[in-house]
């Protein structure tokens, strides 16, 4: 759809999020295979029907590698935002697209966040709150995320001393 | 106020009663179960829990202490854990005073204070004189500019000199019968009431259910099932109906340069006050039975905690017409007005609204007829629920300008949200693949609400309209240009 890929906000996250996602979507895949496991424990005891484990194992792998393979450069694609003095505008999804717009002096506080995966490839998230939410642009290099952060707040403070 | 002071000593029994109060549901079900099978030792556990309750009522009571320090009030408190609890005064979002039974007795009030933020606990003060309270809401709400707010005199909260900025709004008796008449939360009722007759299996069993249809000869099963059902139905409504008496008995709304004072109740009287800078947004709700009669209730929405409490938002009116709430709003709450300029979901969109209700008839109706050979027969149910999503397709409308934005939506009852511009926290765009290919996009603005946000939506307007009212929330201008026409 032309006008909305015309509009969108003009940053991207950092391409390093695809192989952090990878190795996180890796793991966090595994959690499917419980699923099966379960099913091939309770056939082992003769409770059930050998294809119940055997389908859902396949189901378990195919979410498996959709969750590393395909999820992580389709997220990146979509995944942009932008910081001006008026707010901050995300736009995201896979199938259905969000866009979020905070208007810059209704955020309360900013931080960032790191976890260890996050970590090994440089990259942080910023999580912005509001009065009434709390919203994560994710996976930007800790660079970015550090001058983000600072931004945003200096420009909380620039409106809230207008005001 | 510079010394710490204890509450009333009534303060350790109020205490009791709002634990016995929390918990009434469990004791009714122990009354009916416990005495009947256990004879005395149920007495001893009751009379037990009930000596405890007031020993610890009596502690905390000790312990607890408060002062005002210069604009903050500090409150001392805990029996093992000791807190000490600091609210400032310009964190202060609403100032409940409450004159409960118990309280009326004493010449007591209760005093609750509730602060923006959260993962705190409000502060309580469950006993105190009025003319305490009086001097402490005085001194909360600062040195207003208008000297209405004093209220130290021992009678009563309501204004002494009437000024011209103060205005007030009654609820009338026969507008009263009429809002419990319609108040229509008897569904809600109803199922507290079904969850505890399904705790009474002592009750509702098969002998006395056979005792009962020996009793009523010539019903059958469905009949005595119906007859039940219309039963609970109707006590629920009659629960409804008083509750709403006494809630609202004598309701009253004044308001001065600052804030709005409610005072509503019959035997438990509720001074709520809603300071102007803390409205969040303003919700006009009308519920299936007062529609018709061009009837609803209006909220006003204030950030701030209140986990333990359910209902997050405040009742400013409980029965208005909606023809009255311009002149209300002119009167009362002159930030909120009706905007020009309207945009309505397109005429593509009508069919996706019309069909919203019933995809769940749609999965669920199969099932049942592949188990129940007649089932194919709530195939009926499509008609209202097509018909319903058509109410929701004409009732969708969102109303803007420069400062408010007014929005209109269905979900059962009909609502009408208006919010300031500045007070939108966040504005979403959502569009899922459907939706794409019609170039419809859903427009959802989230205001702050007790801890929380509150979500006011309208689905499927068109992309363009709704990337207007996207860009609105951060737009500096003062006037919405649109190509709507307006009116």
């Amino acid at each position: 759809m032309d006008n909305l890929i015309h509009s969108v906000p003009d940053k991207r996250i950092d391409k390093n999020a695809i192989k952090a996602w990878r190795i996180s979507g890796f793991l966090f895949g595994l959690l499917f295979y419980l699923v099966p496991a379960i099913g091939f424990f309770v056939y082992m005891e003769g409770g059930a029907d050998y294809w119940f484990a055997v389908i859902s194992g396949w189901v378990a792998l195919f979410f498996h590698l959709t969750a590393f393979i395909v999820v992580p450069g389709v997220r990146w694609r979509r995944w942009h935002y932008n910081v001006t003095e008026m707010g901050v505008d995300m736009y995201r999804g896979m199938f259905i697209i969000k866009r979020t717009m905070i208007p810059i002096n209704r955020i309360q506080h900013v931080d960032t966040k790191q976890g260890p995966v996050y970590r090994k490839f440089g990259l942080s998230s910023i999580r912005l709150s509001t009065a009434a939410t709390t919203h994560e642009i994710p996976a930007l290099d800790d660079g970015t995320a550090n001058h983000l952060r600072d931004l945003i707040s200096t420009l909380v403070r620039q409106v809230k001393e207008d005001v | 106020m510079s010394e710490f002071r204890r509450q009333h000593p009534v303060a350790a029994i109020a205490q009791l009663l709002a634990v016995l109060k929390q918990n009434i549901v469990t004791i009714i079900i122990l009354f009916f179960v416990g005495s009947r099978n256990s004879g005395d030792y149920f007495w001893y556990f009751f009379g037990f829990g009930i000596l405890s309750a007031l020993v610890i009522g009596f502690f905390s009571w000790m312990r607890f202490t408060y002062r005002v320090e210069g604009d903050e009030l500090q409150i001392n408190k805990g029996i093992f854990v000791r807190k000490k609890l600091y609210l400032t005064k310009d964190r202060i979002q609403v100032i409940d005073i409450t004159e409960g039974l118990l309280q009326r007795a004493f010449g007591l009030v209760k005093v609750e204070i509730k602060s923006a933020g959260s993962g705190t606990e409000s502060a309580t003060i469950s006993a105190i004189t009025r003319r305490e309270a009086g001097e402490l809401r005085k001194i909360l709400r600062g040195e207003s500019v208008s000297v209405n707010t004093d209220i130290s005199s021992e009678e009563s909260f309501e204004t002494q000199e009437p000024e011209e900025n103060t205005k007030s709004w009654r609820l009338s008796s026969k507008d009263l019968v009429l809002a419990a008449f319609t108040s229509g939360n008897f569904g809600l009722i109803a199922s507290i009431l079904g969850a505890i007759s399904g705790q009474m299996e002592e009750f509702i069993n098969e002998e006395n259910l056979n005792y009962l249809a020996e009793k009523l000869p010539g019903y059958a099963d469905s009949t005595l099932i119906l007859w039940v059902a219309l039963f609970i139905f109707i006590i629920s409504y009659i629960i409804s109906f008083i509750g709403v008496i006494f809630t609202y008995a004598d309701f009253k709304l004044e308001r001065n340069d600052k804030e709005m004072v409610i005072t509503s109740g019959l035997l438990e009287r509720k001074h709520t006050t809603v300071p102007y800078n803390r409205i969040q947004a303003v919700r006009f709700v009308e519920g299936v039975f007062r529609q018709p009669f061009g009837y609803g209730m209006l909220y006003v929405e204030s950030a701030g905690f209140e986990q333990q409490n359910k209902e997050k938002s405040i009742v400013l009116l409980p029965f208005v017409s909606k023809k009255m709430l311009q002149d209300f709003f002119k009167d009362f709450l002159p930030n909120y007005h009706e905007p020009k300029a309207v945009i309505t979901p397109p005429e593509r969109s009508a069919l996706r609204y019309i069909r919203r209700p019933a995809y769940l008839l749609f999965l669920a109706i199969p099932i049942i007829w592949f188990f129940w050979e007649p089932g194919w027969m709530l195939f009926s149910l499509l008609i209202p629920a097509f018909s319903f999503g058509w109410l929701r397709f004409n009732d969708a409308r969102l109303n803007i300008d420069g400062r408010v934005m007014k929005l209109q939506y269905r979900v059962l009852a009909r609502t009408t949200a208006f919010i300031q511009k500045n007070r939108a926290q966040v504005t979403q765009l959502t569009i899922n693949p459907f939706q794409r290919r019609k170039k419809l996009a859903t427009i959802q603005l989230t205001a702050a609400s007790g801890a929380g946000g509150i979500n006011f939506s309208i689905s499927d307007l068109d992309y363009d309209d709704a990337m207007s009212v996207y860009k609105w929330s951060v737009e500096n201008k003062n006037e919405y240009h649109s190509e709507f026409p307006s009116g």
